[in-house]
């Protein structure tokens, strides 16, 4: 199947916003609280975070009357993370879930990525356990799936199974292990310090490094099939692309 | 027995387990502390029963020794030096009590948590947020029923595919991987064309016309208002408190709590009468209904 270009490396104003909600606000959010809430009120941090991550999902659907077609295929892929997930629960941080953002990500653009992120964060907490970890789980699967969006969209990020796997990899060793131990650290200690997120990345470093390889594993055998089946969906169908 | 508390409106239950975790997350209190911690762990084993002690001597009770453990290792505030560890770095009282009281306070959210999970069931939650955020809760509703129903096709799938010789249970390892692999591709290629079958049948009843109900409809009848009303005067009542200093509790530099006093006994009073309002609501039923059966 030939690869199509995206033709339009725009971005538009509706992911400028949401780009800078999530790599600006949220993160400005926490810092506020480590530096001057003195990190004691990191269950309030969290709530925030959840609620900005609900709003560019507000910026993309509720503005515009979605179709019922976009709506299902995003709920069809964040069905296919949680389904991976729990069918790989024997084999810790062994899971596709990243997998599956990334490549929703890439072939849908990078707000159905950050949907499908968090929504499988989500409701795959439905079936594991909720608690205060589930935004932090949230922010890190969408937010890969977001940042895959734009990096393909910018032309960085090819469909190649070579290149997902490299930044599959490296987006889930260092985005998603970088957020989640500094959300552990700040769910197990109450006071921030150096010394203390230090050991966590230590801690961390093989759970990460296993989760990394998961990630790239399944790239290299799923994306190639499922970026064919999701483009092949698209055209059908004439899906979230022409709408805009 | 069946959970009193569930039949009552969705906002009922949402703004008590609302209030409850908010609260429960900021008061480190130890009398506070103390009345959400008993409250949360009696309401989840009446929702959730034999589990939830299980789970609790098994995860809580670890992770709370080792959250206790983990504090004052890496915090050295307090002026109560017990003794020094080995790199020089001291060990205080104060750390190790806060230690505490924050992993009393994280098992507690927990345990709210869970029963706010026993409580709030996907169509309660959906029926409250699907007018603000239709297209979220939409979505939300359709992947939880997706889950199961993937788990459900894969083994028809499976079963057609064993047919051919295809099956995961058949040839040599790497042949089983290869066929599970394929069995996962045909899973997907279903999913997509089925959803878009779905979606299409979904345009043809009416989505996202106007005025459309909810798959369950819950009256707010007058015993939810009481019970509203009741939940909104105690929250105010502890709020009240709160702004007055009466719960406030300060681990470092040296523990200072504040004095009691009678002011504060009854916010003790409101935040326990809070907590243990389900369980209340459920002992009072159960009771009600003994009364009515003796009458028959």
């Amino acid at each position: 199947m030939p690869e199509h270009k995206p033709t339009d490396k725009r971005m538009s104003r509706r992911t400028l916003l949401a780009a800078i909600l999530i790599l600006f606000i949220i993160p400005g959010t926490i810092l506020f609280g480590v530096f001057f809430l003195n990190d004691r009120k990191y269950y309030f941090i969290s709530l925030l975070i959840i609620m900005y991550t609900m709003l560019p999902f507000v910026m993309v659907f509720e503005n515009r009357k979605p179709q019922a077609r976009e709506l299902i295929i995003i709920a069809v892929l964040a069905a296919i993370a949680v389904a991976g997930r729990a069918a790989f629960f024997m084999l810790p941080q062994f899971k596709p879930v990243v997998a599956v953002v990334i490549i929703a990500g890439v072939c849908f653009g990078g707000e159905a990525g950050f949907l499908v992120g968090a929504v499988a964060g989500f409701v795959s907490n439905f079936f594991f356990g909720q608690g205060p970890w589930t935004p932090w789980q949230m922010f890190c699967f969408g937010i890969i799936g977001f940042v895959a969006g734009i990096l393909y969209k910018k032309g960085i990020l090819k469909k190649t199974r070579l290149s997902l796997c490299i930044f599959g990899g490296l987006a889930t060793f260092i985005i998603y292990g970088g957020i989640i131990n500094i959300g552990s650290l700040l769910m197990f200690t109450s006071q921030f310090s150096w010394k203390a997120l230090f050991a966590t990345y230590i801690s961390g470093f093989w759970f990460d490094i296993v989760h990394a390889i998961a990630t790239a594993f399944f790239l290299y055998i799923i994306s190639q099939t499922m970026i064919e089946k999701l483009d092949r969906i698209k055209i059908k169908y004439g899906l979230i692309e022409d709408v805009n | 027995m069946k959970d009193a508390f569930s039949t009552f409106h969705p906002i009922v239950n949402f703004a008590y387990f609302t209030g409850v975790i908010l609260f429960g997350m900021f008061f480190l209190h130890p009398i506070l502390l103390g009345i959400a911690m008993i409250s949360a762990f009696t309401y989840s084993v009446m929702l959730n029963g034999k589990r939830t002690i299980r789970i609790n001597l098994f995860y809580m009770i670890p992770m709370m020794l080792l959250m206790s453990l983990l504090n004052p290792a890496f915090n050295h505030e307090g002026k109560t030096i017990l003794f020094y560890l080995k790199n020089g770095n001291p060990i205080t009282l104060e750390s190790i009590l806060y230690g505490i009281a924050a992993a009393c306070m994280f098992v507690t959210v927990i345990l709210w948590f869970s029963c706010y999970n026993a409580v709030m069931t996907s169509d309660k939650f959906i029926y409250l947020f699907g007018r603000i955020i239709p297209s979220l809760s939409l979505i939300l509703s359709m992947v939880l029923r997706f889950v199961p129903r993937y788990a459900a096709q894969i083994k028809v799938i499976s079963k057609a595919q064993k047919c051919i010789g295809r099956d995961v249970s058949q040839g040599n390892i790497l042949r089983r991987a290869k066929n599970g692999i394929h069995i996962v591709s045909i899973m997907t290629t279903w999913a997509l064309e089925n959803a878009i079958e779905t979606a299409d049948s979904m345009r043809s009843r009416g989505y996202g016309l106007p005025n459309r109900t909810s798959f369950s409809l819950f009256c707010f009848d007058n015993r939810d208002k009481a019970v509203l009303t009741v939940i909104m005067g105690l929250v105010t009542i502890v709020l009240a408190g709160s702004a007055a200093g009466e719960n406030t509790m300060r681990f470092f530099p040296s523990i200072k709590a504040a004095k009691v006093s009678f002011s504060a006994i009854i916010v003790y009073c409101a935040y326990l009468i809070l907590c243990i309002l389900p369980a209340f609501i459920n002992i009072m039923e159960g009771v009600k209904w003994r009364h009515i059966e003796s009458k028959i």
